[in-house]
């Protein structure tokens, strides 16, 4: 059966469209933050000396980034439980997902920072009379996150997009909100375009946000400074 | 008696297979400036990393104002403050402001007040002239201008010794005048100095004790004179002989009595 497309669908849902988007927009702002600050603290494993901090960082980067996220968000919801760890909600089992999978990619990323920043500049904080952790945290990181904005807005950029995917486990946000007033009005080629739309206007105005960020950030007379 | 600043005893230091400091042993005392030669990859750079443990000796002691740093139980950042170092690529904190660049160390390391240390900064710069650039970046400075603040960087610290590692090596021919400058009123002031070049003017002018270097040994060790107007070791006369011969060739300003036998003068133009 072919039905009209009838565009009035959009005004006519459009309070619940924007309760999806609020929440869409509440799961990638936590999940973002708190993988930011987990990659932080697992990326500094990444670059850490000891074998042992090095090799559990590495193994939590590895099965993270190798493994479905899907998967990984089955394992929380359903898995979790199963070991007796109580999970009150879709909600913190979605967000715990993607923060625990955002935080094994933005440890690569601040790795790869790190990485991009000289061995001069740790020698001459350590030759200074600077200890490690001082240069680490004085020198070497501020220019660090500065390098890795472009790698951290793509890592953004994919988490608002992936957070649609805890729609599989119940949690009301944009995707599953869309998916839901299309299967009761049928009217599913407006609703998943305004939906795209809505996913396009997160994204865009984060990749603006962020070309802001780096403006603000960066070091007058290097690359990328005016 | 004089107590050495820094004495180093029988250093060893090896990179996997390659023995890099085959046992080195010398002593710098207060005021005393000391530039080390030698070809490339004969150790200078490893010996002076060697000094503030930058690079941890195999063997051997290093031993500053009466203590053996490489004991575990010396609390080395509290020697690196004492005993700084330029680098021949300046290594100056890019994110951070000429000012804050010496201002950080004298916070976290010194414990100075925010206000107290850059107060303390914008004088040193103006010891190598460069106050007006209290505000710039070190992207926004010139190679010769980045070592300025760098030297100043270290002079703030008040060590007791600086540690120079090739610090013109990385300029334009026609920046290095101004660090060279810096340098020697540094060393008037009484600075103790140990500087690793291949400016041999500054090698010859400035130099209390000069070390020639090679295979990671001492090969020659005396005042300025002794090695630059009447080498010993057939060694130093041929380093000297080629390296005289390249800087001559770029200046012509380089006096004759800097060749070390007349045979080699005429080579040189």
């Amino acid at each position: 059966m072919v039905m009209t497309i009838d565009w009035t669908i959009v005004p006519e849902y459009f309070d619940v469209f924007m309760r999806g988007l609020q929440m869409t927009l509440l799961i990638a702002v936590i999940s973002i933050v708190l993988g930011f600050i987990g990659g932080i603290l697992i990326g500094m494993g990444r670059i850490s000396r000891n074998p042992v901090i090095y090799g559990l960082s590495t193994i939590y980067v590895e099965a993270f980034r190798g493994t479905p996220l899907l998967i990984q968000i089955f394992l929380v919801y359903l898995g979790l439980p199963q070991l007796g760890i109580y999970v009150s909600s879709p909600l913190v089992a979605g967000l715990l997902a993607l923060s625990l999978n955002s935080a094994a990619y933005q440890a690569e990323i601040f790795r790869g920072g790190v990485q991009s920043i000289s061995k001069g500049q740790m020698e001459a904080a350590r030759s200074l009379g600077l200890s490690y952790n001082q240069s680490l945290f004085s020198v070497v990181i501020p220019q660090a996150i500065r390098n890795a904005l472009p790698p951290y807005t793509n890592e953004f950029i994919t988490m608002i997009k992936d957070s649609s995917l805890v729609m599989t486990i119940g949690v009301l946000e944009l995707t599953l909100r869309g998916k839901l007033i299309s299967a009761t009005t049928g009217q599913s080629i407006p609703v998943l375009i305004f939906v795209a739309v809505l996913y396009f206007v997160l994204t865009f105005s984060t990749s603006r946000i962020m070309r802001v960020v780096e403006k603000k950030f960066a070091i007058p007379g290097m690359m990328g400074s005016e | 008696m004089v107590e050495p600043i820094l004495e180093l005893v029988d250093v060893k230091k090896s990179f996997g297979d390659h023995e890099v400091l085959c046992g080195i042993s010398m002593k710098v005392m207060p005021q005393e400036v000391i530039t080390i030669i030698g070809p490339s990859g004969s150790g200078k750079s490893t010996l002076l990393r060697c000094m503030n443990l930058l690079n941890e000796p195999d063997g051997g002691k290093v031993i500053f104002l009466g203590h053996n740093i490489t004991d575990k139980d010396i609390d080395i950042n509290a020697v690196r403050a004492q005993m700084n170092m330029v680098f021949q690529s300046f290594n100056l904190f890019m994110h951070l402001t000429a000012k804050r660049n010496i201002s950080l160390a004298l916070m976290k390391v010194k414990k100075m007040k925010k206000q107290e240390a850059e107060e303390l900064a914008i004088q040193t710069l103006n010891k190598v002239g460069l106050s007006d650039k209290a505000d710039a970046y070190p992207g926004e400075l010139s190679g010769g201008q980045q070592q300025r603040v760098a030297i100043a960087r270290a002079l703030a610290m008040n060590p007791k010794v600086i540690l120079f590692d090739e610090p013109t090596s990385a300029l334009d021919p026609e920046l290095i005048g101004e660090v060279l400058d810096v340098m020697k009123s540094l060393a008037l002031s009484g600075m103790t100095m140990v500087v690793v070049t291949h400016e041999m003017g500054f090698a010859r002018d400035m130099a209390d004790q000069v070390i020639f270097m090679d295979q990671g040994l001492i090969a020659e060790q005396g005042t300025a004179e002794q090695i630059f107007v009447n080498p010993q070791n057939p060694r130093t006369k041929t380093f000297l002989k080629r390296i005289l011969k390249e800087v001559g060739a770029l200046d012509p300003g380089i006096p004759s009595d800097f060749v070390p036998d007349a045979e080699n003068g005429q080579d040189n133009p």
